[in-house]
């Protein structure tokens, strides 16, 4: 029992984790309407540029570096959308057009930093602590930060969509362009600014990834896509609230799932849930009635 | 049930029909207990208001959507939550709203990949019985460049498809609906978008298909031409069937012309 | 010989194990509309188990370990990865081919690569984890007394041959109605299943066939190299081949060929050779990915059809030769009735399929 909670733990930072990456990744779907293949890439890229301000090139604290770091990516994601995808986006009516250029904006973004950074394993230069027991839990300051940053992120995403005029447009986006656009809404400025706020969310996404994980390697953010897909997949594609609730799920049964089954395939049990749920509910659990 | 319906001809069967039909879209309840009947033989007319359902009663006629409720027959069978595929086998053909040609295809093509359980869609026949595919290809070529001829499209027949003008897609569209040999035909809006000329000539073919024992059922907002080539109309409004009949007998039922009519029945037929 | 021969050979052997790969998911994609991000998952599957049944049991001492060591002759161990490739397609046709968006089946499918990945360099006892297969027999080496040189000659050219006999039967294929059906339901599954065709059906052929020519090319490479690792098969390897096949020509058998000339020859073998700029080591391998996926999107957005495009094909061709020749200079008449007015360079349509 001890170990389960131990685990349960363990489970709420990584689902705080996916969540982050996985909001993201439903807001630009939502605004785009394709999968960003390279958003493994920009969580990695986050990580790093994170890295270069912490350990680097300069020293910052470590949340201070995590902040510079996202807004970088935030404006790598915007130049990104501007120079390549949404051209591509509004030329070709295929959608697996713009889907074969995310994933080569993956191999180009996983290839500049193979060769910035190497191929090494990086580490983020801060303090280690002792884990302090809190309830059944044994978690680390560090640990209840990334917690922490994960609730705050969810309410400030949850505030924006509901309370602020941009969140509101953004939703009726994501309905529908044409008709947000019709009813005056300038849905070029929403998509920048969308695009800004998911490569924070990445970059986010990707630093807390490398805080919890220990170490930071070029392609720690692709192979963890999978996990962010499956808590999408689960929660409903294109849902804000199912991404959130996919990943609590997702985080919980991958950590928990290390109690009884070796550690190293504790993220594969997020693909066998996600097949689960492809099998017996393919839209997805909490997906909204009639939205695909 | 109004009284335009009690004068429904009951001299033929009903080769489609549709019984208490509901399908809602999230909160949208676009078929809400709609009963449509098709005889053998005959071309019907569903008009109606936007919105009325009628796309989706087509949709749920062709198996694209599942109803939510109700039951549909089609030649003798209950096939209600068929696959598209099963209940176009069982000789129900449909168009599209938007022309959907197969636009990676030459128009050729578009008609020769229609004919279901060809030899050579097997890979065990294109390798062991070379011969058998060859002789049913080239019969199936020689049947699609008839139709082309038809259907006037034969000289772009090695062109793709998407390279087609708006109403050549219309034509490409009714020509490979009738490549699959159907006994009934549905058609979402024929003539949406072409010229007057044009209409005319997919109105000539549609009575061509009627006289080769072809059913139709046609979604149309011209009613001349409805008028013209129709045996049946039925109305539909709000997701219901209102009224069915000749559209002779719909102009006098005070029930339809308040619905959907009003003054614009007259206006149009005039026109 | 020069060590130049031997190099040659094996960018032969490349370009005629990647034009079978790219065939294969040229048949998935280009052809069928199925966007297969876990392809590299398939050729993996075809070496491993061409791998380990073609090699002994792992020998004592070896400190290796995998399963089933059958030491099956030649060909027979690479019949075996490529049905072992098939039974995968069918696993994964079923799990995830039903009523879902192409892209949601590209994220189901890139998962899937992912996990196979993470699975098989986790688990020793499968295929000897990260460490992979390090022994794999020369085929028939041993019958024509061949040392490593003489293999890596005959190998190629073995290859090459393989290779030109997957190309008729591709190019028969696509040139079917089979082809074409696929082909329709690349363009719009709606309309070919109100047409009364069973898609999933010719979805699970599609993939069936393009996993066989996915894992016999997977087990040419093993074949060829005697090892295999996780490090040849990472994600990025599915884009490679998808990358060719965009920048050749996709629904072009032939340009396939091209692509995987460009591509995988060209851009990722050779600069395996290119020496490295002095103080940075590995860079030209590390911008080696960058450059691949600019040449990608520049190529999509200036020839989004490729080098070789898909060009239409005339099924109606025997009519012509049946018509009495026309007239010479024949008139007005005649215009409607002549050879259609097919796309420019359409002249050699049925030599591609």
């Amino acid at each position: 029992m001890h170990q389960f909670w131990l685990a349960v733990g363990f489970g709420l930072v990584t689902a705080s984790v996916i969540a982050v990456a996985a909001v993201g990744l439903s807001l630009q779907f939502g605004i785009t309407n394709y999968i960003n293949f390279a958003y493994g890439d920009f969580m990695a890229l986050g990580a790093y540029l994170t890295w270069e301000l912490n350990a680097g090139a300069v020293h910052l604290n470590i949340w201070v570096a995590m902040i510079g770091g996202s807004l970088l990516v935030g404006v790598f994601a915007v130049i990104v959308n501007r120079v390549v995808l949404g051209p591509f986006a509004r030329r070709f009516e295929r959608v697996f057009y713009v889907l074969i250029v995310t994933f080569a904006l993956s191999l180009i973004i996983l290839s500049l930093i193979n060769s910035i950074w190497g191929a090494d394993v990086k580490r983020f230069n801060m303090s280690s602590e002792t884990p302090l027991h809190i309830g059944p839990f044994l978690l680390t300051v560090d640990q209840l930060i990334v917690i922490g940053i994960g609730l705050a992120l969810m309410v400030a995403i949850h505030l924006l969509l509901t309370v602020t005029r941009l969140g509101k447009s953004m939703r009726a986006m994501s309905d529908s362009t044409t008709l947000a656009m019709t009813s005056g809404i300038d849905t070029r400025l929403i998509t920048t600014i969308t695009w800004f706020l998911t490569g924070i969310l990445a970059g986010l996404a990707g630093t807390v990834l490398g805080i919890t994980s220990a170490s930071i390697t070029p392609s720690f953010g692709e192979t963890f896509l999978f996990v962010i897909f499956a808590a999408v997949i689960v929660g409903g594609v294109g849902s804000v609230y199912g991404a959130i609730l996919g990943a609590v799920m997702i985080g919980l049964v991958t950590e928990v799932s290390a109690v009884f089954i070796n550690a190293s395939y504790k993220l594969d049990t997020a693909f066998v849930v996600l097949i689960l749920v492809l099998l017996f509910r393919p839209s997805g659990l909490f997906a909204r009635v009639g939205r695909v | 049930m109004s009284a335009a319906a009690m004068t429904t001809p009951t001299t033929t069967a009903a080769v489609l029909s549709g019984h208490d039909l509901h399908k809602a879209f999230g909160g949208n309840h676009a078929v809400n207990g709609a009963d449509l009947a098709i005889s053998e033989g005959s071309i019907t007319a569903l008009i109606g208001p936007n919105g009325a359902g009628k796309s989706t009663v087509v949709n749920l006629f062709s198996g694209l959507l599942p109803p939510d409720s109700g039951q549909v027959r089609l030649v003798g069978a209950d096939v209600t939550g068929w696959p598209s595929h099963r209940i176009a086998r069982r000789g129900l053909i449909r168009t599209f709203q938007l022309s959907r040609e197969l636009q990676g295809l030459t128009v050729l093509e578009n008609l020769l990949v229609t004919p279901i359980d060809q030899l050579g869609e097997s890979l065990v026949n294109i390798f062991l019985r070379p011969g058998a595919v060859r002789r049913q290809e080239r019969a199936n070529v020689e049947r699609a460049t008839e139709v082309l001829h038809d259907y006037g499209l034969y000289h772009v027949r090695g062109n793709w498809a998407r390279q087609l003008s708006g109403g050549q897609k219309r034509l490409l569209e009714l020509a490979r609906a009738v490549m699959a040999r159907p006994k009934v035909l549905l058609l979402d809006e024929p003539m949406a978008g072409v010229n007057p000329a044009l209409v005319d000539q997919i109105g000539e073919h549609i009575l061509r298909l009627k006289s080769d024992g072809i059913t139709v059922l046609m979604i149309e907002h011209n009613l001349g031409v409805v008028e013209r080539i129709c045996d049946h109309v039925i109305v539909m409004s709000e997701g219901r069937t209102l009224a069915t009949g000749r559209m002779s007998e719909l102009r006098g039922n005070s029930e339809v012309v308040r619905a959907y009519l009003g003054g614009v029945l007259d206006a149009r037929l005039d026109s | 010989m020069a060590p130049i021969v031997y190099y040659a050979f094996t960018l032969l052997f490349f370009f005629a194990a990647y034009s079978v790969l790219g065939w294969g998911l040229n048949l998935q994609f280009g052809e069928a509309g199925i966007l297969n991000f876990a392809y590299i998952g398939f050729v993996a599957i075809g070496a491993y188990i061409t791998g380990v049944t073609s090699s002994g049991p792992p020998p004592a001492g070896s400190g290796e370990s995998y399963v089933l060591g059958a030491s099956l002759p030649f060909p027979l161990g690479l019949l075996a990865g490529g049905v072992a490739s098939c039974l995968l397609a069918v696993l994964v046709a079923f799990i995830a081919f039903r009523r879902l968006r192409s892209d949601y089946l590209a994220m189901v499918l890139i998962s899937i690569s992912l996990v196979m990945y993470d699975v098989i360099n986790n688990y020793v006892p499968l295929f000897d984890g990260a460490d992979g297969l390090n022994s794999v027999p020369m085929p028939l080496s041993g019958t024509f007394n061949l040392d490593a040189n003489g293999f890596l000659i005959f190998f190629a050219l073995l290859s090459v041959g393989i290779g030109a006999v997957m190309w008729l039967v591709m190019s028969r294929i696509t040139r079917s109605p089979l082809g074409r059906t696929l082909r329709a339901i690349r363009d719009d599954p709606d309309v070919v299943s109100a047409l009364g065709k069973n898609v999933f059906r010719y979805q699970l052929t599609a993939m069936l066939i393009g996993a066989f020519y996915a894992g016999i090319g997977g087990g040419l490479i093993v074949e060829f190299a005697s090892s295999f690792n996780t490090s040849a098969w990472l994600p990025a390897e599915t884009f490679i081949i998808f990358a060719a096949l965009i920048i050749g020509g996709l629904g072009n058998n032939l340009g396939v060929m091209m692509g995987a000339f460009v591509v995988p020859v060209l851009f990722t073998q050779l600069p395996k050779f290119i020496p490295d700029i002095p103080g940075h080591p590995g860079l030209i391998l590390n911008l080696e990915g960058a450059v691949i996926g600019l040449l990608l999107i520049v190529t999509m957005w200036f020839r989004p059809q490729g080098i070789i495009p898909e060009r239409p094909r005339r099924p109606d061709r025997f009519l012509a030769a049946q018509a009495p020749p026309a007239p010479p200079g024949g008139i007005d008449a005649d215009a409607a009735e002549g050879p259609p007015p097919a796309p420019a360079g359409a002249t050699d349509a049925e030599t591609t399929g």
